[in-house]
């Protein structure tokens, strides 16, 4: 009995949304959303004002159910939905890694052909095909997971130069050691740090992305010296004295303070990162000044001996949002996603996102005047990326890239060989193939 | 009538008193505990559970993966080591602190009672936050030892092997007031009067901690025995927020590394339930043990 | 009679003495310290929090406290976490001292795989079954609802409850209950009137470990509601901390919101424990 009156209140529904949508074209829509939302960014209370507050002033027929939330929480929580089959119609997403089951069970929709001409508004790149060969989410920006950010003013205080080759950054150790600096800093407890901010990027120079792609078509082995090579490299790092084993043991949020303070004149992380030194619009404070931004250089990581692909860095698309798989095509409540989905990748919006995060616009026709010098900075920091290569968990299969993010900690630690890591992602990446 | 006869009152009231307790708890703990045991022996990975074609049964599969993988190992090693703190650490200290509480052989033991206590009460993502903070290598405890040393650098969750150190040592602290909480309810059941006889008669104190007290303590001693066995394998929440399980998973431990099987990554619930089977199967034979020793040597209750 | 037994305090060697007050003294900093350092952190904006981690404030402010409280809408968490909190205690309690009762003196042959099964309970970790309760929440439609939440915290408390329970109405002796029962009294007599009163120690043991527990409990709130007018506390708190968060200034504030009333909670209540306790203590 319930059953058939759904049906029938569907059909009915479906009729009606098919012969009138003029009359009943502003009826109201409920749609939910699952956001993700860190509270403490700067410029967290303006986001609310500006996007949800401002979509509901302008679409007053749609009624927004939205939930927050951050980190651990929210991937929980997407898991628990995704088991259920119960996903919101509007749903925070990452082109791959841990939104993975979304992407490879279709748990959400193409949203290219609902795109259709606004496509033209977005650069190429950030509309490539993701994880599991479709646009599940519309990114809302390009990031580079890697950077080098660089204290110039500390460098001069000690009579140093930006390094250009591995060699001088080497060269540096001593020197700093006997101020009682540390070289680079990494808020690396969390074990996908290493692997997304740095080791890609080795990977992309050492490796790169032809030679990757073989691996992950099963074509090459993670064994093969390329592979083994990159694993080694980071290994020396520790040795050199360029990495110390106390990043194991920095969190992420922590390792902020201490490079504004300057404990040491470089740190490696996402170019994001330069969403939390600049201007909170809610206080008025910025870990570094406006004034001082100016003695900060976001550069890449210098030459490495062997490298195939000078002057690279691993690129991603950023996140953005998806709609459920769920929505009828062509119904009301589509429309309504759809028009939340690109009012969230608007001109507008990017350009918030842009003014007090810092934040890359992925489309093309974002500009803003009122941008603080270390924003500009990442601006230019593209510029010198001449080639994007491959962050590896945006590739690899979440049971594939674990043992690396865990090898990475153990060569660091001295826990492990290079060869070991190599060996046990390469039994990893067989087991999950064999599942395939 | 027959139907009179068969419902007692003794029946009658032993349902109603246990119905409520027991339909809650088996709707919420015993059914999804079963369902998980059924998923563990699935090929399941995500996406709808029900009415889904590619799920299989495959057996102990993910069992064998467990025991071949090292990080079980090195998780459930964790796990033994709180196991040892909590049986040989809070346990005793807390019956220590009790004890003399007790007996009123230190000053201020109001104070002192409420504060060893507070740990308990608060919630364990600050207490994990606060004490990340404090070891980390440029926090407090750093800044601290390099009063002594000007070089000396944090290298306690480096070594392997002293990595647990700190979260061990959190441990001891957080719930040793529980312990203290527990014997000091159960030494206040025993009669005073007992103990004042005792003293008369010249007992010393020792005699009266080792004749008197902790026979009738007995019973509690297994009690928080049990208690601590089932917590330690069961600990989560102070590593998920101190350490995350890092540097390299040595800070693992067993509820950790179901998480991160069932959460990290692309989920792998059978694997994860896979865990969880094994975690109340080796508290359930762990807790036996206790139960035969405690027959075996006879505590009397 | 306290004071015969403190006659004699001799007899503890000094040297013992001077030991536990030793441990008992770094407890006491232990747990002293910590509380000290977030405070004066709570005082401190992001900015200076990062640059001072360890000091005294230079500018001392209050305003991460307003500002986390309105970001996060504490007061609705705040009342929300009450509610939680208060009945599924009192549920806890009640539902656990009558089935303890009936466990510990009605003969029944169910007893043993009943009492048994509750057992059991107190070896599940919530993170085991957390996915599939939120299927089966979500299947019998209570998702997002008060008592969708209700009912999985009092299930959970009750393993543990039960098994403290019983072992206390078990060291009733059985002859109080067998007088009543030869007066003619109801077993429900006999749990109202000697039970439950007999029982207030073992009552305010398990208020106190399910009220902390509730009080700080995130995981399962978070995965059972979806909408932030049922949400707690805790939640708001995890809002502003993890690993990637850089608002150090408020989230000390919320960590403190969620704090304060917790320490006041138990320090008015401490003392009922004592007193609790030493009432079970006349009649054992």
């Amino acid at each position: 009995m319930f059953k058939r009156s759904t049906v029938f209140l569907l059909t009915l529904l479906l009729i009606a949304s098919v012969f009138v949508p003029a009359t009943f074209a502003q009826e109201r829509v409920t749609i939910t959303v699952l956001n993700y939302f860190d509270l403490t960014s700067p410029g967290a209370e303006r986001e609310l004002q500006e996007v949800w507050h401002e979509f509901s002033n302008r679409f007053p027929h749609i009624t927004v159910l939205r939930e927050d939330l951050f980190l651990e929480p929210f991937h929980q929580k997407t898991e628990a939905y995704a088991a259920a089959n119960q996903l919101p119609d509007v749903i925070y997403m990452w082109p791959g890694g841990r939104s993975t089951t979304l992407h490879t069970k279709r748990l959400v929709k193409d949203l290219r052909p609902l795109l259709g001409e606004d496509a033209k508004y977005f650069s190429e790149a950030v509309l490539a095909p993701q994880t599991a060969g479709y646009l599940a989410e519309l990114p809302n920006t390009m990031t580079s997971s890697h950077a080098l950010y660089v204290n110039v003013g500390l460098l001069q205080e000690l009579g140093l130069e930006i390094p250009e080759t591995y060699e001088d950054l080497v060269a540096m150790v001593p020197v700093l050691k006997a101020n009682g600096l540390d070289t680079i800093l990494m808020g690396a407890q969390d074990d996908w740090v290493i692997q997304s901010c740095l080791f890609s990027t080795i990977v992309g120079r050492l490796v790169g992305d032809k030679k990757m792609d073989e691996i992950i078509a099963g074509e090459a082995k993670f064994t093969d010296s390329e592979f083994v090579g990159a694993l080694e490299f980071y290994g020396r790092l520790f040795a050199d004295g360029v990495l110390h084993r106390k990043i194991m043991n920095t969190t992420y949020g922590e390792v902020n303070g201490l490079f504004a303070a300057g404990r040491a004149p470089f740190m490696i992380d996402g170019d994001w990162k330069v969403g939390n030194f600049i201007t909170d619009t809610s206080t008025g404070e910025a870990l570094i000044p406006v004034d001082k931004q100016d003695e900060f250089k976001m550069i890449i990581f210098p030459a490495i001996p062997g490298e195939i692909n000078p002057n690279s860095a691993s690129t991603v698309v950023g996140t953005g949002y998806g709609m459920s798989a769920n929505i009828p095509a062509g119904s009301a409540k589509e429309a309504a996603a759809w028009e939340l989905i690109k009012w969230l990748q608007s001109v507008e919006v990017q350009k918030l996102r842009l003014e007090t995060g810092g934040t890359i616009p992925s489309r093309i026709d974002v500009t803003s005047d009122q941008l603080e010098p270390l924003v500009n900075e990442r601006l230019g920091y593209y510029a010198l990326i001449e080639t994007g290569t491959y962050v590896l968990d945006s590739v690899l299969a979440g049971e594939v890239y674990l043992p690396i993010n865990i090898g990475l900690q153990e060569i660091g630690l001295g826990l492990a060989t290079p060869m070991e890591v190599a060996e046990r992602t390469q039994e990893a990446y067989d087991a999950w193939k064999a599942n395939q | 009538m027959k139907k009179a006869a068969f419902w007692t009152e003794e029946r009658r009231a032993y349902l109603i008193l246990v119905f409520p307790a027991v339909i809650i708890y088996w709707a919420v703990m015993a059914f999804p505990t079963i369902f998980s045991f059924i998923l563990s022996l699935t090929n399941y990975n995500g996406g709808p559970v029900f009415g889904n074609p590619d799920v299989k049964i495959v057996g102990f599969t993910h069992y064998v993966r467990m025991f071949n993988d090292k990080y079980f190992w090195i998780s459930l090693k964790n796990n033994g080591l709180i196991m040892a703190i909590s049986l040989f650490g809070q346990i005793p200290l807390g019956f220590l602190f009790a004890y003399v509480l007790h007996r009123k052989l230190i000053k201020f033991g109001d104070f002192f009672q409420t504060i060893i206590y507070l740990p308990a009460v608060i919630s364990t993502i600050v207490i994990g936050r606060l004490w990340q903070s404090f070891f980390s290598p440029y926090g407090p405890f750093t800044e601290f030892m390099r009063r002594f040393n000007p070089t000396w650098e944090n290298e306690l969750f480096f070594d392997p092997h002293l990595a647990i150190l700190p979260v061990l040592f959190v441990i001891l602290w957080m719930y040793t007031g529980t312990y203290l909480i527990i014997f000091l309810a159960n030494l206040q059941k025993i009669d005073p009067a007992l103990i004042e006889a005792a003293r008369i008669d010249g007992a010393t104190e020792w005699q009266v901690l080792t004749k008197i007290i902790l026979p009738a303590l007995s019973g509690v001693i297994v009690t928080t025995a049990i208690l601590a066995i089932s917590g330690s394998l069961k600990s989560f929440d102070l590593l998920f927020a101190m350490t995350g399980g890092n540097p390299a998973r040595r800070t693992s431990v067993l509820a950790l590394y179901m998480y991160d099987n069932a959460f990290r990554g692309a989920p792998k619930y059978p694997l994860a339930n896979a865990i969880s089977v094994f975690m109340v199967l080796l508290s359930l034979i762990l807790i036996m043990v206790v139960r035969i020793t405690e027959s075996r040597f006879g505590g009397r209750e | 009679m306290a004071t015969q037994t403190k006659i004699r305090k001799s007899d503890f060697h000094p040297v013992l003495r001077i030991v536990v007050y030793v441990i008992i003294g770094i407890f006491t900093i232990l747990t002293l310290y910590p509380l000290y350092w977030l405070a004066i952190s709570s005082l401190k904006t992001t900015t200076e929090f990062q640059l001072n981690m360890i000091g005294w404030p230079q500018n001392p402010t209050f305003r991460n406290y307003p500002s986390a409280w309105r970001l996060a809408q504490f007061s609705t968490l705040f009342l929300n976490s009450l509610f939680f909190t208060i009945v599924s205690t009192a549920a806890i309690i009640l539902l656990s001292l009558m089935a303890g009762f009936a466990f510990a003196k009605i003969r029944s042959k169910f007893t043993g795989f009943l009492h048994g099964s509750f057992v059991i309970g107190i070896l599940l970790t919530l993170q085991s079954i957390m996915v599939p309760l939120f299927l089966m929440v979500n299947s019998v439609g209570l998702y997002n609802t008060r008592i969708g939440v209700l009912i999985p915290y009092i299930g959970m408390g009750l393993p543990m409850a039960i098994y403290l329970c019983t072992e206390f109405i078990k060291s009733i002796p059985d002859s109080v209950v067998e007088s009543a029962r030869i007066d003619g009294a109801s077993y429900f007599r006999i749990f109202s009137a000697i039970v439950v009163p007999m029982a207030k120690p073992v009552a305010i043991t398990l208020a106190i470990l399910n009220v902390a527990g509730v009080w700080n409990e995130f995981m399962l709130i978070n995965i059972l509601v979806s909408s932030d007018a049922l949400r707690t506390l805790p939640v708001g708190i995890l809002k502003f901390s993890g690993p990637l968060a850089a608002d150090y200034g408020r989230q000390f504030a919320a960590l403190m919101i969620g704090m304060i009333p917790m320490v006041v909670f138990y320090l008015i209540f401490r003392k009922q424990i004592t007193e609790g306790v030493s009432a079970g203590a006349v009649k054992g």
